[in-house]
């Protein structure tokens, strides 16, 4: 959607969208900092205290990641279901084009070629083809993979018989870990506390990659301004995107000609 | 005492103790040590026992007799009282009984009163008797089971011929019931083959009940050794039909046969253990004789599924942490591997290349910052 304005400024990040990512960095931040204090000790802060602040980011980072992000992706494309799929396969699935685009930017990084645009916003549609860099695509699956297995290890750290609506989905997963943590030489309980630690670990290293290789750069700095705060990129700012021009209408010989007046430089293409 | 215990004595001390259900009785046993309990229902116990005397015939197989010393170690009551009050035979037990192997060319000779090996085999033959495990069975080398040997044959058949007539199995200490130390990872581990009773380690396939293709349901008291309120209280349990076999076992067991008064699903050693508060404030022992949080010492409490922290052993006086030992985690199916090593963080272990989480974690961290801080000087030169 543009601005009235100016038509070079675009809405990137509705309000949804920039409320989700805040509320998704706040709750990261607050269970990976209270999540290592519980587990290693820090003495910065009292363990009910730690583990009353992790407790309450839990619902905030579930219901964020489960419930509100998957609202946006659906809710912002028009049309029917299969629209609705390729527009979600579009932004967020990491697909050839990606593929491209990240080896360009492998390429770059090593010095040879152009940084590629990963934003393509479409003037005929106004509508973003694609927006996120591809490393973030694959992030992202990634991403909601942890965040599954994190709460699922988390569970039964919280609590053995936890159950939901009368359900006992601790001892399902109890159960589930006992298949798979002989292998490792672990109980089920030291099985989930393991990986619970593992994917903390790679939350961490999801920010760094994050924030650090994706926008520790200063002409990205206008995506933080964007997801965070305005929601809007200015498309004169050509760096890392690229608009796709409507195509020149093309005429036949006939519209061109059938008026004998006209002459081929006066015909005016779209 | 918590105000829930006193109301259930309380509940308790108004009822019939024989009229009392499974479950309030599971309860009580869960509540009370073996002393309380036998002191306090000796006459019931005694007078609701409708056969004279229940048989057990306690084997003992790959094992150091730790459980055996254990329940022997069980001071109020003793051994005798318990056996007593229960009106038990202990009809063998092959470290407390007078008998002994006699053999002649090879073959058992004189009677029962005086040959071992001529006793339990009576005793088998009579059936209608409860048989107690304590060691693991060796199925090596190639199934023949001739790594355990007593008398003149295999442990392995000795236990199949006990097994098949016996009204009720009981697996006593991790030995017996997942195999425990002598089926631990090792260069000899396939060869001596050692299986428990009805699973080892994790699995239940692989115990020798299955192996030798007797179908019994089996109580695992695991533990090393067990503690003897575990023992007592389940053989009390049993002899007094409060624990029907098979129909009640599968309400009162987990998945790997504990009675989980015993060995509760929802509750680990780490949650009441006597140092909890130091974890609480995060205060961590760095090296054994200090009074912290013994987790940074490889505790695998919070592993643990037991009520030692609130039992407590040595006659309800101490337990392993209070006495100053990270917990070895020695009831759960996987010890001693799962365990070891028993005096490192379990979030230490080695998982890739002998490196352990954190490490591995560590190292990805810093070369994911190395690469942003590369990535984002070439950046900003604009490169």
């Amino acid at each position: 959607m543009k601005p009235k304005d100016n038509p070079m400024v675009v809405e990137r990040y509705t309000v949804l969208d920039r409320t989700a990512h805040t509320i998704h960095a706040v709750a990261m931040l607050v269970l990976i900092i209270t999540g290592f204090k519980i587990y290693a000790g820090w003495d910065f802060m009292s363990f009910h205290n730690a583990r009353a602040l992790h407790m309450i980011a839990v619902p905030a980072l579930l219901a964020v990641n489960w419930i509100l992000i998957p609202y946006n992706i659906f809710s912002v494309s028009e049309g029917g279901v299969q629209e609705k799929i390729a527009h979600f396969m579009d932004h967020y699935v990491f697909g050839p084009e990606d593929a491209k685009r990240l080896n360009a930017i492998i390429l770059n990084f090593f010095g040879k070629g152009e940084y590629p645009a990963f934003t393509i916003y479409d003037e005929v549609s106004g509508h973003y083809k694609t927006k996120l860099h591809p490393l973030m695509k694959i992030l992202i699956v990634i991403e909601g993979t942890a965040i599954f297995v994190i709460a699922v290890s988390g569970i039964v750290i919280y609590r053995l018989d936890w159950a939901l609506l009368g359900l006992p989905i601790g001892s399902w997963i109890l159960s589930a870990g006992d298949l798979v943590a002989p292998a490792f030489n672990m109980s089920s309980l030291q099985f989930y506390r393991a990986l619970h630690l593992v994917m903390t670990y790679f939350f961490v290293f999801e920010l760094i990659v994050h924030v650090g290789i994706l926008e520790f750069n200063p002409h990205v700095w206008k995506y933080h301004k964007a997801i965070f705060w305005s929601g809007k990129e200015d498309l004169s700012d050509s760096r890392y995107a690229e608009i796709v021009k409507p195509k020149p209408k093309q005429l036949s010989d006939s519209e061109i000609w059938h008026e004998s007046s006209d002459t081929p430089s006066e015909v005016v293409k779209d | 005492m918590s105000t829930g215990i006193k109301n259930l004595l309380h509940t308790l001390d108004s009822l019939d103790f024989l009229k009392l259900d499974r479950r309030t009785f599971m309860k009580a046993v869960g509540v009370f040590g073996a002393t309380t309990f036998l002191g306090t229902y000796k006459t019931e116990i005694v007078s609701a026992l409708e056969f004279a005397e229940t048989k057990i015939i306690w084997l003992h197989g790959a094992e150091c007799t730790g459980c055996s010393e254990s329940i022997l170690n069980g001071g109020n009551p003793d051994i005798v009282q318990a056996i007593s009050k229960l009106n038990v035979n202990l009809a063998y037990h092959e470290t407390l009984l007078a008998q002994q192997g006699l053999f002649v060319d090879g073959e058992p000779v004189n009677t029962s009163e005086l040959n071992s090996e001529l006793l339990v085999d009576e005793l088998i033959e009579e059936g209608n008797y409860i048989l107690v495990v304590e060691g693991a069975i060796a199925n090596g080398p190639d199934g023949s089971g001739r790594y355990c040997v007593i008398g003149n044959r295999t442990f392995k058949e000795l236990f199949g011929k006990a097994a098949a007539r016996a009204n009720a199995i009981l697996a006593v200490g991790t030995c017996a019931t997942y195999g425990g130390i002598t089926c631990a990872d090792s260069a000899i581990a396939e060869v001596t083959d050692y299986r428990g009773v009805a699973f080892t380690k994790e699995n239940s396939s692989k115990g020798m009940l299955t192996e030798l293709g007797i179908h019994k349901p089996v109580i695992n008291i695991p533990g090393c050794p067990a503690h003897p309120d575990w023992i007592l209280l389940t053989i009390g349990a049993v002899i007094l039909g409060k624990i029907k076999i098979p129909d009640d076992l599968e309400t009162i067991l987990d998945q790997y046969g504990r009675p989980t008064v015993f060995f509760p699903t929802d509750h680990t050693v780490h949650e009441n253990c006597p140092r909890r508060g130091y974890y609480d404030r995060g205060e961590f022992d760095e090296q054994i004789g200090g009074e912290k949080c013994l987790w940074k010492l490889g505790c695998k409490a919070p592993y643990s599924h037991a009520d030692c922290a609130i039992r407590r052993w040595n006659g309800s006086v101490s337990m392993c942490t209070q006495a100053g030992s990270p917990c070895i985690a020695c009831v759960e199916p996987g010890f001693p591997d799962s365990a070891r090593p028993f005096y490192v963080e379990a979030e230490d272990k080695g998982v890739l290349l002998g490196a352990n989480i954190d490490t591995l974690s560590k190292a990805a961290v810093g070369a994911a910052t190395v690469l942003a801080g590369v990535h984002a000087v070439r950046r900003m030169k604009g490169e």
